[in-house]
C-alpha cells in the first residue's frame, strides 16, 4: 500500500478532535446551576484526566470515519512494480570517459575515479545508454553503447564495473582534447545515433592534470546536444616533480659526454630542492627549482663505457616520472661525393653552404668528401658515399663510375652551374644531346613546385609551400627532349623546369638548373634550402639517425630494417625484442615495435647485435597541478554543471506521474469514501438512537 | 408525645395529602395555603392526631402595673399570692415568619423550586394562623430584608400577605446576620418567629443571628427547605456545577465528590440542629417533594411541644401551688 499525497494522511489527526469532545464536550458545553458550592471541593486534576470517554462506539465511529476520509484523501493504491515508462525524451546516453594516463597512479586516484565511474553506472536507468572510454595518449573503447544495450538492463551496471575493474592506469602522457573530441564522436556513431536520447553526457573523470594536451579542443565543432560533466578527481598528496633527458649537447661527443635534462616541478609542489644521480652513482647533484617552473640541468656525467642507465631526482614526491632512462645513441657516419673543385671556406661556391646544411649531430655526422686520392678519382670511395653532388663537368671516367653507381640505387645532385655540364648530363641520364642553354633574361623566381613529390611533401602545408620569396639570377635552360622519362619537380616562371628527377638505372639523378651560390641565387640563403638538403640526402636512402630516446606509447623502428641491404643469406628475419621487465617478444625484421606501455630500457637484437632504446614517460605528465577550472569553457568545450539534480528531479516527477496513474487505475478512494458515508450513516443513527434515550431518561427521571 | 411522622408515614399518609407537584402547579399562592390547611383539616379529622389544642393558659407573677383585671383571684385566694391569669385573647399569636429568598432558594430539582416551596409553607402557615385568629406578620430576605409585613390579624392583611409572599425578591446571597438582626430591631413584642429558609450559610453566621431572637423572648421555629437533590446529589455525569449565588462555576465529578459532599451537607445540618437544640429552638428539616400538611403538621407538633412544656414549667416552677 502506497499513498499518492501521504501529507494528507495527517488529517487522520483530526480524530483528537472527537476523543476530546467524547471527553470535555459536556462540560464545555453544560453547566449544572446548583444553590450552593459551600460543600463542594473541586474534583482532583488526577481525576480529571481519568475522565471516561462517553460512547466509545459512536466515537470510533467518528474517528473511522475521520480516518477513512484522510486515507481516502492520500490516494491510495497498491504499490506494484512502476515501470516508469522507456520514453525517449528522457533516456540518456553517457560515454564514460576515464583517464588512464600515468599520472592517474599517483596514490588513490585510481580508486576514486573508479568510484565516480560506480556511482554513475549504479545511477543509469534501463533506458539509458552507457559507453566506457578510457584515455591516455589514445582514447580506447572500454564498452560500447552496443554491448552495454546487449546485456540485460540488470546485469549492465555489474558487467560494466568488471570490465572497469580490469583496467589500470598506465604510463603514458594525457591526450585529453584528443580523448574529448573522440569521445564526442562515439555519441554520433551511427549505432548510437539511430536511438534517440534526450540527453547525450560524456562525463569526464580525470585529475585533469595541466600537462594533459588540449590540442584540438580549440574550434571543435562539438555534435548538437552533447555536453560534458567533469569529474575531477584530487590526491590526497599534491605536488610531483619529473625530469626528461633532453639530448646530447653538440660537439665533440666523445668528449664531452654530457647530458642534458630537464627537470620540471609542478605548480602545487611544496618541494624545491632535487638532487640528480645516474642508478648507483654516489655523488648526486643538487638542484634548486621553485614549484611551478621547468629548468634544464647538465645531467651528471655519464659513464663512457655504459650504454644505458637511469636518472633518477631525489627529493620529490616519489610518486612518478621521477627517473629518467638513458640508452647512449651510436651516430651514424653518412658520406656524401662531391664532384667539384670547390673550397670549402670559399662563400661563393656551391659547397661552403652545403656543408653547412650538415651540422654535426649525436645521430648522425655527414662527411662531405671528394672521391679522390691525391687528386685522383678514386671509383672505391665513391662506393659507400650515400649522396653525391656534382658541381662540375665530369671527365668520362668519372662520368662511367658515377653511372654504375647511380645504377646500383644511389641518388645524385647534379647542379648545372655552366651550359657545359650538357655532355655530363646527357652521358649520366642516358641521353642522346642535352641542350643546356645559359638564361640571361633577368631573375627568375620558382612557379611551380611538385609538393606530391617525396622531396616537397614536407613543404606541402600552406605555411611551408612558398617558394616564390627565392630569387634565382642565373638559371640555365635544359629542353627536355620529348618522351624523356624525366620528372619536372619545379619550373620556373618562364617555363623552363628549375628541379628534374631522371631515373639512372636503380638511382635517381636530380638535375638542378640553377645554383645555390650567391652568384646564382639566393637559394642558400633561403630557409627552404636546409630541410630540402636534408630532405635530398634522406629520400636518397642514406641511413636514418637513429633515434634512441622514446617516450611511452611510442613506435621504436625495427633495427632490422637498416640491415635491409644486407646479403640475403646473411639476413635475419626476426627482430627479438626485450622490455624492461624481461619479456621477450619476436618481430619482423621491419615491423617496428609498439608495445612500449613501460617506461624502461628496451633492447632489440638482430643479427647478433643489440641497441638499446630509452622509453621514458613524458614530462607533461609530471605537471600534475590541475587546469584552471575555465581551461575547458575557454576551449569550447560545452560543460555541464552537475546535472543531476535536474535528473532526480525529472526521475521524482516521472515516478509521481506514473503513481497516479496506478492510483487512478485502483482508485481506492472511492471505496474509502463509500466506507466513510457507511461509517457517517452508522454515525448518525446510533448518535439519535442514543439522544433518544438520554431524552427518554430525562422524561422518565 | 405522638410519634412524630417519619417519611415511611409520609407514604401512608400520601394519599391523603396533596401532592406537592400537584399543588405548585396552582398559581395562587393562597388558594394553595387554603387548599392544605383545608386538606390538613380534613385529613386530621381522619388522622390519629387527636387531642391537639391551641388553647394554653399561662400564669404570670403579678407586678406592680400590671392590669388588675386579669388576676386570678381564685388562685390568689388558695395561694395568696398574686398571678395574672392570662386570658385567650391576651395569648393569642403574634407570628413572623421569615422567609428566605436569596438566590439559593430558586434552586429545584422536582420540578418547582425550595423558594415555591417556601412561599408555599409561609401562606400555609399564615392561612392556617390566620384562621386561629393568630397575628402573622412576613419578613422576606435575601442579604438583607426585603419585605416586612408587622403581625397584624385584620381582614385584609392575609391577602397583603399573600402579595408580599408573591413579589419575587432579586435577591443574591443567604445572608442571616443582617435581616435577623433586623427582625429583632423590628419585632419588640414577643411572639412566633418561623423562618424558612435552606440555611445554606456558614455556621457561625447562624448562631449569634438565632441567639439574638430567642435572647428577645421569641419562639422561633426552623424549617430547613432542602431540594431532595441537595441532599442525594443525584449527579452522575462530569460537568460544570455553578453556584446560583455568587456564580462561580466548579468542574465536578459527581460520583467521585458525592460522599464527601453528603458528609458535609450531613456535618453542616448537624451542627444547625445542635444549635437550635441549645437554643431552644424547633427545627425542622424538609425536602421540597414532602407534603405540606406534613409540614404543617411539624408546626403543630412544635407548637403543642412548646406549650406543654410551658404548662409543665408553669405547673412546676411558676404555678402556685395549692
Amino acid at each position: 500500500m502506497n499513498f499518492l499525497a501521504p501529507w494528507f494522511l495527517l488529517g487522520g489527526l483530526a480524530i483528537a478532535g472527537p476523543i476530546l469532545f467524547h471527553l470535555i464536550r459536556r462540560a464545555a458545553r453544560e453547566r449544572v446551576p446548583f444553590s450552593s458550592l459551600m460543600f463542594l471541593r473541586p474534583t482532583p486534576p488526577r481525576m480529571t484526566r481519568r475522565r471516561k470517554l462517553e460512547h466509545p462506539f459512536l466515537l470510533f465511529l467518528r474517528c473511522l470515519a475521520l480516518l477513512l476520509l484522510a486515507t481516502a484523501f492520500a490516494r491510495p493504491f497498491f504499490t506494484r512494480d512502476i515501470a516508469l515508462p522507456t520514453d525517449p525524451a528522457e533516456a540518456r546516453q553517457v560515454v564514460l570517459l576515464i583517464d588512464t594516463s600515468a599520472s592517474m597512479r599517483r596514490e588513490g586516484l585510481w580508486n576514486k575515479a573508479r568510484a565516480v565511474a560506480d556511482s554513475y553506472l549504479e545511477k543509469a536507468t534501463p533506458a539509458d545508454q552507457f559507453a566506457i572510454m578510457t584515455f591516455d595518449r589514445q582514447p580506447r573503447t572500454l564498452m560500447s553503447f552496443a554491448e552495454w544495450s546487449s546485456w540485460s538492463a540488470d546485469q549492465r551496471a555489474g558487467l560494466a564495473r568488471q570490465r572497469l575493474a580490469a583496467v589500470n592506469p598506465g604510463w603514458m602522457n594525457t591526450q585529453l582534447g584528443l580523448a574529448l573530441t573522440s569521445a564526442g564522436e562515439q555519441m554520433m556513431t551511427d549505432a548510437v545515433a539511430a536511438k534517440p536520447a534526450a540527453r547525450r553526457e560524456v562525463i569526464l573523470i580525470s585529475d585533469l592534470q595541466e600537462g594533459a594536451k588540449l590540442d584540438g579542443l580549440q574550434g571543435h565543432d562539438w555534435p548538437v546536444g552533447v555536453k560534458v560533466t567533469v569529474e575531477r578527481v584530487d590526491p590526497p598528496r599534491k605536488g610531483n616533480a619529473g625530469l626528461e633527458i633532453v639530448s646530447r649537447t653538440g660537439g665533440n661527443i666523445e668528449a664531452e659526454n654530457a647530458i642534458r635534462v630537464r627537470v620540471a616541478n609542478s605548480r602545487d609542489s611544496s618541494r624545491e630542492k632535487f638532487q640528480l644521480a645516474w642508478d648507483g652513482d654516489a655523488a648526486p647533484m643538487d638542484i634548486y627549482l621553485p614549484p611551478g617552473q621547468s629548468r634544464t640541468f647538465m645531467a651528471p656525467k655519464f659513464g663512457a663505457a655504459k650504454t644505458s642507465g637511469e636518472l633518477h631526482l631525489r627529493g620529490g614526491e616519489k610518486t612518478f616520472g621521477d627517473v629518467s632512462y638513458y640508452a647512449a645513441p651510436e651516430t651514424e657516419r653518412t658520406t656524401v661525393a662531391w664532384f667539384g673543385a670547390e673550397s670549402v671556406n670559399d662563400p661563393e661556391k656551391l659547397r661552403y653552404y652545403f656543408e653547412r646544411v650538415f651540422p654535426e649531430t649525436g645521430q648522425r655526422r655527414v662527411l662531405v668528401s671528394r672521391p679522390y686520392t691525391n687528386e685522383a678519382f678514386s671509383a672505391a670511395l665513391l662506393a659507400p658515399a650515400a649522396f653525391a653532388v656534382i658541381a662540375d663537368k665530369l671527365t668520362p671516367e668519372e662520368t662511367t663510375s658515377v653511372r654504375d653507381w647511380l645504377d646500383g640505387g644511389k641518388s645524385a645532385l647534379m647542379v648545372l652551374t655552366d651550359s657545359r655540364m650538357a655532355s655530363t648530363l646527357s652521358a649520366l641520364a642516358g641521353l642522346t644531346d642535352a641542350q643546356v642553354t645559359e638564361e640571361t633574361g633577368g631573375y627568375a623566381l620558382l612557379a611551380d613546385v611538385d609538393f606530391a613529390h617525396p622531396l616537397f611533401a614536407p613543404f606541402a602545408e600552406p605555411r611551408f609551400s612558398d617558394f616564390t620569396q627565392i630569387h634565382f639570377w642565373k638559371h640555365r635552360r635544359w629542353e627536355i627532349p620529348a618522351g624523356s622519362a624525366a620528372r619536372v619537380l619545379a619550373t620556373f616562371d618562364d617555363g623552363s623546369p628549375a628541379l628534374v628527377q631522371l631515373t639512372v638505372g636503380k638511382g635517381n639523378l636530380l638535375v638542378l638548373t640553377s645554383g645555390w651560390n650567391p652568384g646564382d641565387s639566393q637559394f642558400a640563403l633561403s630557409s627552404k634550402f636546409p630541410p630540402l638538403m636534408q630532405r635530398m640526402l634522406d629520400w636518397s636512402g642514406a641511413e636514418m639517425p637513429v633515434r634512441f630516446q622514446f617516450l611511452t606509447g611510442d613506435e621504436i623502428p625495427s633495427p632490422g630494417s637498416l640491415e635491409a641491404d644486407s646479403p640475403p643469406g646473411q639476413r635475419r628475419s626476426q627482430v627479438e625484442w626485450q622490455k624492461p621487465d624481461g619479456k621477450k617478444i619476436s618481430l619482423a625484421a621491419n615491423a617496428p615495435f609498439t608495445e612500449t606501455d613501460v617506461p624502461g630500457i628496451y633492447s632489440a637484437t638482430f643479427d647478433g647485435k643489440e641497441r638499446r632504446f630509452a622509453v621514458n614517460v613524458p614530462l607533461d605528465e609530471s605537471r600534475t597541478a590541475p587546469i584552471a577550472p575555465d581551461e575547458l569553457a575557454r576551449l569550447g568545450v560545452p560543460l555541464q554543471i552537475t546535472s543531476d539534480v535536474s535528473v532526480a528531479e525529472k526521475r521524482r516527477v516521472q515516478r509521481h506521474l506514473a503513481q497516479a496513474e496506478l492510483e487512478n487505475r485502483q482508485k481506492l478512494w472511492r471505496w474509502l469514501i463509500a466506507g466513510v458515508l457507511a461509517v457517517t450513516l452508522g454515525e448518525i443513527a446510533l448518535g439519535g438512537w442514543l439522544a433518544r434515550r438520554v431524552r427518554t431518561a430525562e422524561v422518565v427521571a | 408525645m405522638p410519634a412524630l411522622p417519619s417519611n415511611s408515614s409520609s407514604s401512608r399518609l400520601g394519599e391523603t395529602f396533596v401532592d406537592p407537584k400537584a399543588l405548585m402547579a396552582i398559581r395562587n399562592l393562597e388558594l394553595r395555603a387554603r387548599l392544605v390547611v383545608e386538606g390538613f383539616w380534613t385529613g386530621l379529622h381522619r388522622s390519629p392526631y387527636h387531642g391537639f389544642s391551641v388553647e394554653f393558659t399561662e400564669y404570670r407573677q403579678y407586678s406592680p402595673g400590671d392590669d388588675t383585671r386579669y388576676l386570678d383571684w381564685r388562685l390568689f385566694a388558695r395561694s395568696d399570692r398574686y398571678y395574672l391569669k392570662k386570658f385567650e385573647d391576651e395569648t393569642n399569636l403574634r407570628c413572623h415568619l421569615l422567609v428566605d429568598q436569596s438566590r439559593s432558594m430558586d434552586y429545584g430539582s422536582v420540578g418547582y423550586a425550595k423558594a415555591d416551596y417556601a412561599r408555599t409553607l409561609a401562606a400555609t402557615l399564615a392561612w392556617f394562623l390566620n384562621g386561629q385568629g393568630d397575628a402573622v406578620g412576613l419578613f422576606t430576605f435575601d442579604g438583607q430584608v426585603r419585605e416586612f409585613l408587622p403581625a397584624r390579624h385584620r381582614h385584609g392583611h392575609l391577602r397583603q400577605l399573600m402579595l408580599a409572599l408573591e413579589k419575587r425578591a432579586a435577591g443574591r446571597e443567604t445572608n442571616l446576620i443582617a435581616p435577623l438582626r433586623r427582625v429583632s430591631e423590628l419585632v419588640r413584642k414577643r411572639g412566633l418567629v418561623v423562618l424558612i429558609s435552606d440555611l445554606l450559610a456558614p455556621i457561625d453566621q447562624l448562631e449569634p443571628s438565632l441567639g439574638r431572637l430567642t435572647a428577645a423572648g421569641h419562639e422561633v421555629i426552623v424549617f430547613q427547605t432542602l431540594d431532595p437533590n441537595e441532599l442525594a446529589f443525584n449527579f452522575h455525569q462530569a460537568v460544570l456545577f455553578q453556584d446560583i449565588e455568587s456564580e462561580r462555576d466548579l468542574y465536578l465529578e459527581p460520583d467521585a465528590v458525592r460522599e464527601d459532599y453528603q458528609k458535609r451537607l450531613s456535618a453542616h445540618g448537624e451542627a444547625v440542629e445542635r444549635i437550635c437544640r441549645q437554643l431552644g429552638i424547633s427545627f425542622h428539616r424538609i425536602t421540597t417533594d414532602r407534603p405540606l400538611e406534613m409540614a404543617l403538621s411539624d408546626f403543630l407538633r412544635s407548637r403543642s411541644r412548646r406549650g406543654k412544656s410551658i404548662r409543665r414549667r408553669g405547673q412546676s416552677s411558676a404555678a402556685p401551688k395549692t
